[in-house]
């Protein structure tokens, strides 16, 4: 496997391109807020929800902004506002699970490989290139239709798949940094390959690390979201976004809101996740 | 470049492998038991024994793995779940229809990525009323993509249909386009044209936009380059000076990128599949997904997966004959 060219397609949302335009410290301090408000909304979806998800408890079919329910209720009576503020908080919190795991993983492997060099180094990187080589999406599918489908094994078949662009994003930064004079200056003075690796090589990673990061969180969202609206999410009268659209499609033509309203949230978590990215990176800059 | 070619190559025949090995495992330990699947619920032990026994099932993992790559070789892919027939034949009838949506739609992403990237580039003035919605629209999820579409183009405009491919027939390609052209059909190629467009649209977006943000940067960086700046001031129209100057010297990335994204839309398009109830492998997929067939869900993984490996393998290879350092 040449290392030339076998990119992951997910280059394409943190690449260097946007760097060109730098948007202002307020206006990203702003756009980081927004990410902080999601993540309170999701944290407190419990609590802000009017009315129990699974339970019918309104009339059938309600269009939005009718009295008692701000988004309407579904074709069995259940209120979508409540149903898309719990999927929202299990959609929120499964893209950071990912995206989580897989910088520790990715983070694991690509520290192992950049400070070991040599054998290793090579081992773990053509491992890693060979992940990046297949299709991660499929994958991820054919594992989930293997292990059973709900949420934990969805999370661990994109986990299983999402790594090794960190890993090699890492890599990269902590080959970059291990020949820096301040690295040569600490082995000198006689500090152990930990001490080296933790006080002086991964303080430097850390601000790539969560660009990286926070760009790919919109990536998960919107992945999570299709393989639910496939199917493999929680099973039934669970909230979830994808799976609400899915199950509701037949309304399309008659109620379009109910198989909208989750989708257009699932739009609003990759929107804010995208714009929070860019502010993260205009706030804390990384290399890119 | 002959020794580049054979290596990219060889390293996709090992790749193809190796998923292949990796839907193998998924298949050992799935939850789904063939011999249940094969059975029936209430087989007797006994019978389920004799069946593990004469399926194979008994044997040492290496030795399933051996018999799994024949099959493979063969042509057997096993018996769907679902359908009850064989898993071989379902993809044949479904192939073409998802080559057909996924090469159009990869047409039209360039098409679109390549404006996005030239308007933006050249600061064509009023072109941001059109590339800020696609970049919103590049963020949404497939699915709402698609239903918008679906309510706006069918429900309220009436002027594109919602499902399938259309009435014509397929011929020997089938590929609906081509076969209604050669047998001179042109209600049947409109129709055809008209079911293709709406999901073809959908699943190019984000490959668009991809595509696009790529070709602008490398268009942004060739337009500062002295030799464009020396074109300008010998006196080269403008449009020599980017035909000739600009875009095929940032042409590289942009190519690149396209790669991916044809590989990275072959698994985009299941779910736009199921949504236009388009008869391709990706709706199979999606419709094999609640029976829990997983026969047929592991052979379209391999399937969409082996275009995947080989579409990257190729667009390696283009890319260093466009480029012969690449292959140093």
């Amino acid at each position: 496997m040449s290392a030339t060219g076998i990119v992951s397609p997910r280059l394409r949302m943190p690449g260097p391109v946007r760097a060109r335009r730098r948007t202002g410290r307020g206006l990203s301090w702003a756009l980081v807020a927004l990410v902080a408000l999601l993540t309170l909304l999701a944290i407190f979806a419990r609590l802000l929800a009017p009315y129990d998800p699974v339970q019918p408890i309104g009339a059938l079919s309600l269009p939005p902004g009718s009295p008692d329910h701000l988004l309407g209720t579904d074709s069995i009576g259940r209120d979508l506002l409540s149903r898309t503020l719990y999927g929202i908080q299990v959609s929120w919190f499964a893209a950071l699970v990912v995206v989580v795991s897989g910088l520790v993983i990715g983070g694991i492997i690509g520290t192992l490989a950049g400070v070991a060099g040599g054998f290793i180094d090579n081992l773990l990187m053509r491992f890693t290139d060979l992940f990046l080589a297949l299709p991660g999406t499929l994958v991820a599918i054919a594992i989930v239709a293997a292990l059973g489908y709900n949420l934990q094994n969805t999370l661990i078949g994109i986990g299983v798949v999402w790594w090794p662009y960190y890993a090699r994003i890492i890599r990269g930064e902590v080959k970059a940094l291990a020949s820096r004079p301040h690295v040569e200056a600490a082995r000198l003075a006689g500090a152990g390959p930990a001490r080296i690796v933790f006080r002086h090589v991964l303080p430097g990673v850390i601000p790539t690390a969560i660009v990286t990061a926070s760009l790919d969180i919109g990536n998960v969202v919107l992945l999570l979201a299709g393989l639910s609206f496939l199917g493999l999410g929680q099973p039934a009268p669970a909230p979830e976004l994808g799976a609400d659209t899915a199950r509701n499609l037949g309304q399309l033509l008659t109620e379009p809101w109910i198989p909208l309203i989750p989708g257009l949230a699932v739009l609003l978590l990759s929107l804010v996740a995208n714009l929070g990215g860019d502010g993260v990176r205009t706030l804390i800059g990384g290399r890119r | 470049m002959t020794r580049f070619l054979l290596r990219r190559l060889g390293s996709a025949v090992v790749l193809i492998l190796i998923l292949s090995a990796v839907i193998f495992l998924l298949q050992s330990v799935s939850t789904a038991d063939p011999v249940k699947a094969y059975l029936g619920a209430n087989a007797s032990p006994a019978a389920v024994a004799a069946a593990r026994q004469s399926l194979g099932l008994d044997d040492p993992l290496p030795v399933r793995y051996v018999d799994f790559l024949t099959n493979l070789v063969q042509g057997d892919l096993g018996v769907s779940y679902r359908t009850h027939r064989p898993v071989v034949t379902d993809l044949q009838a479904f192939l073409p229809a998802t080559m057909e949506l996924v090469l159009w739609s990869f047409v039209i992403a360039v098409l679109l990525g390549g404006l996005f990237a030239v308007s933006g580039a050249l600061r064509w003035r009023g072109s941001s009323i059109f590339r800020g919605p696609l970049l919103v629209l590049a963020t949404a999820p497939p699915f709402l993509l698609a239903l918008g579409g679906i309510v706006l183009f069918y429900a309220q405009l009436h002027i594109l249909p919602a499902n399938g491919r259309g009435p014509g027939e397929t011929g020997p390609t089938g590929f609906l386009l081509i076969d209604t052209l050669v047998a001179g059909d042109p209600a049947g190629f409109a129709s055809a044209a008209q079911h293709l467009l709406l999901p073809a649209v959908v699943l190019a977006i984000a490959p668009a936009i991809a595509i696009g943000r790529i070709m602008r940067s490398s268009l942004t960086n060739t337009l500062g380059a002295d030799y464009v700046r020396t074109a300008e001031s010998k006196g080269l129209t403008p449009f020599r000076v980017l035909g000739r100057h600009v875009v095929r010297n940032s042409l590289g990335p942009g190519l690149s990128m396209a790669g991916l994204q044809l590989g990275f839309m072959f698994a985009g398009v299941v779910v736009v599949e199921q949504i236009f109830s388009w008869p391709g492998i990706g709706n199979y997929l999606a419709a094999s997904i609640p029976t829990s067939d997983f026969p047929a869900i592991a052979a379209v993984t391999l399937v969409l997966g082996t275009i995947y490996i080989v579409a990257n393998a190729l667009v390696d290879v283009l890319q260093a004959v466009a480029d012969p350092r690449l292959s140093a």
